[in-house]
């Protein structure tokens, strides 16, 4: 590997293995369609502050595309799943992965983190299509208004392949075009959990198919919220169950690989987990035995801490930037500090750099 | 209360009596986190720089120092002391300034956050700028900080002296560390009344440093006022009598 007089930026969307190391720059103009939701927060305060958003090429991402550019999509859906340490980078190599699916103009499915879903719900309906089910309406049409800025061009590409009844009066016919559900599930609130269950059947059906057949992506963070516990209470302060959620069981059923024509990219999160230690990060330890069971078999893409050359890249990338202003960490004894007090961990890097 | 009374004569008269006998000596009880030490006990020293010296190259003087700290016993290193390169004598005063109830951890996490959020504020800017400006921005939140608690440190002050039943506003001259300890304290309460309720300390910190910084806001203008009282007052500087 040739050691860089500093850091790279590159301007490819299919970035290989010369890259590893690298930071490639996302355009400006892919943030607000690609990334509306699904970036974390830290990561969306630099790209502000920076006036740029640049990732850096890691080992995972890599694996990850490689992986999706050799698999066979008439068979059943492969599922990856990212796992790591809390803070080593297993949500940014999930958009970068996603990035790179929808400039290879891919549908893409993301939801930035499943454990919003199970905790902190003010309203609570009970289900109008299952009387045992409970509908989360704002965060339903959140994710509605965030998966329609994301693909704005499919809208009206996929037509419905069923009829959809919601009230008395109104339905949605076959053949019109997902767009119009979308905009019914943004503007309706009440019915918006179903119409996200309608919108990942339709999606589901037709992502395989010959006519018009579009590569679907199911990018879900946080994964291991999707069994467990929640925090939810119902009204006569019982634990409400993950399966009792609309939304939890339509995503289910879109993580099990009996579709095909595209792929399943997964992260585990510590983070917002709710009842799990903050020591565990492997996949037994966060999915649980029923979690392991129904993503059993996937794909395990371990995310590790900057390697030597990585954290290389990322200090000279600071110094580039103008980040590390205190005089004493542009010299080899701060940099040796630097490694020191963050064991070379991504997040508690970006972390120190802040204020140094 | 008798016990308490016979350590402190014990200590004295150990004190008293090192011009006499200085011998390798242990205490029973060994002192932890005190502040309060026999006067036998010497400093820690926490630069690195200091041991990494070879053994030729050591000064006379040096070669006595180590030789006695082999011997004499040295205090504990109270918890904000380092030898981190990073290590800022007046942010630490600032730091311990702002702490309540000895919580330094929020304080600290305060502090830092106040940092990044000048250093993003001035970095966006920066890069944001055309190429003629960007030399005169500065980025740096260290020297943003240090440079505007210049700003803020009066350079006369005012003592409250009694003369002939009557108390006068005299204006006297301030030490480094009065200095210092006024500029602190000025822009900690100012952070802490003056703004609205709903801020975050971080924010309402970093805004009036930045304003300090380009000598406006209001923790300049009380320095201005104390200035000009004392000018006014300058008729009574014969009251001071040191």
């Amino acid at each position: 590997m040739l050691l860089l007089a500093g850091p790279c930026f590159i301007f490819v969307a299919k970035p290989t293995e010369q890259h590893l190391g690298q930071y490639y720059t996302v355009p400006p103009s892919h943030f607000h369609t690609v990334f509306p939701h699904g970036l974390p927060p830290r990561y969306q305060q630099q790209v502000k502050t920076f006036n740029e958003g640049c990732v850096m090429v890691r080992q995972p991402a890599l694996e990850l595309i490689s992986h999706l550019k050799r698999a066979d999509y008439s068979k059943p859906t492969l599922r990856y799943l990212l796992y790591g340490v809390k803070g080593s980078g297993k949500t940014m190599s999930l958009c970068h992965t996603v990035h790179y699916c929808s400039t290879q103009g891919w549908l893409v499915l993301h939801i930035p983190d499943a454990h919003l879903w199970v905790k902190n719900c003010k309203e609570l309906l009970p289900s109008s299509y299952h009387a045992s089910r409970f509908d989360q309406p704002i965060q339903a049409s959140n994710w509605l208004r965030n998966f329609r800025t994301t693909n704005e061009h499919f809208l009206s590409k996929i037509k419905l392949r069923q009829r959809y009844v919601w009230t008395k009066r109104e339905s949605t016919e076959e053949g019109r075009p997902l767009g119009e559900l979308v905009d019914m599930g943004v503007s309706r609130v009440k019915s918006s959990s179903d119409v996200v269950g309608a919108v990942l059947k339709e999606l589901r059906l037709q992502a395989g198919g010959t006519e018009g057949g579009f590569r679907l992506a199911v990018a879900v963070d946080g994964v291991n919220g999707l069994w467990g516990r929640t925090t939810l209470k119902k009204e006569d302060k019982s634990p409400v169950a993950p399966e009792e959620l609309t939304l939890v069981h339509n995503l289910r059923k879109m993580i099990n690989n009996d579709w095909c024509g595209g792929a399943v990219i997964a992260t585990l999160s510590q983070t917002g987990s709710l009842y799990a230690p903050s020591s565990a990060y492997l996949p037994q330890e966060l999915l649980g035995e029923e979690g392991f069971d129904s993503m059993d078999p996937f794909v395990p893409v371990p995310v590790s801490l900057y390697s030597e050359k990585e954290f290389e890249s990322c200090y000279l990338y600071y110094l580039d930037r103008h980040w590390l202003q205190h005089p004493h960490s542009q010299t080899e004894e701060g940099k040796k500090e630097l490694i020191f007090l963050s064991n070379r961990n991504p997040s508690v890097l970006e972390r120190l750099c802040a204020f140094l | 209360m008798a016990s308490t009374s016979g350590l402190r004569t014990t200590l004295s008269k150990m004190a008293a009596s090192l011009t006499g006998l200085l011998k390798p000596w242990t205490p029973r009880v060994l002192l932890v986190r005190w502040s309060r030490y026999n006067p036998y006990y010497l400093e820690p020293e926490p630069r690195k720089e200091v041991y990494h010296i070879p053994e030729t190259e050591l000064t006379p003087e040096q070669k006595e120092e180590r030789e006695l700290k082999s011997v004499r016993p040295i205090k504990a290193a109270t918890n904000s002391v380092t030898s981190s390169v990073f290590n800022d004598p007046v942010l630490s005063k600032f730091v311990n300034m702002m702490m309540k109830d000895g919580d330094k951890i929020i304080a600290k996490g305060i502090i830092t956050q106040t940092l990044e959020n000048m250093k993003r504020k001035q970095v966006e800017k920066y890069h944001k700028a055309p190429e003629g400006k960007k030399a005169e921005i500065e980025c740096n939140p260290y020297a943003i900080f240090h440079q505007a608690l210049e700003n803020c440190k009066p350079v006369i002050g005012l003592a409250s002296i009694q003369k002939g039943g009557k108390f006068y506003q005299v204006p006297i001259p301030l030490t480094d560390n009065r200095r210092r300890f006024l500029a602190m304290k000025w822009m900690i309460t100012e952070c802490r009344d003056n703004k609205h309720r709903r801020t975050l300390m971080y924010e309402k910190l970093s805004q009036e440093l930045l304003a300090a910084f380009s000598k406006e806001g209001n923790v300049v203008k009380r320095k201005h006022e104390l200035h000009k009282m004392a000018e006014s007052n300058r008729a009574y500087a014969h009251y001071r009598w040191w």
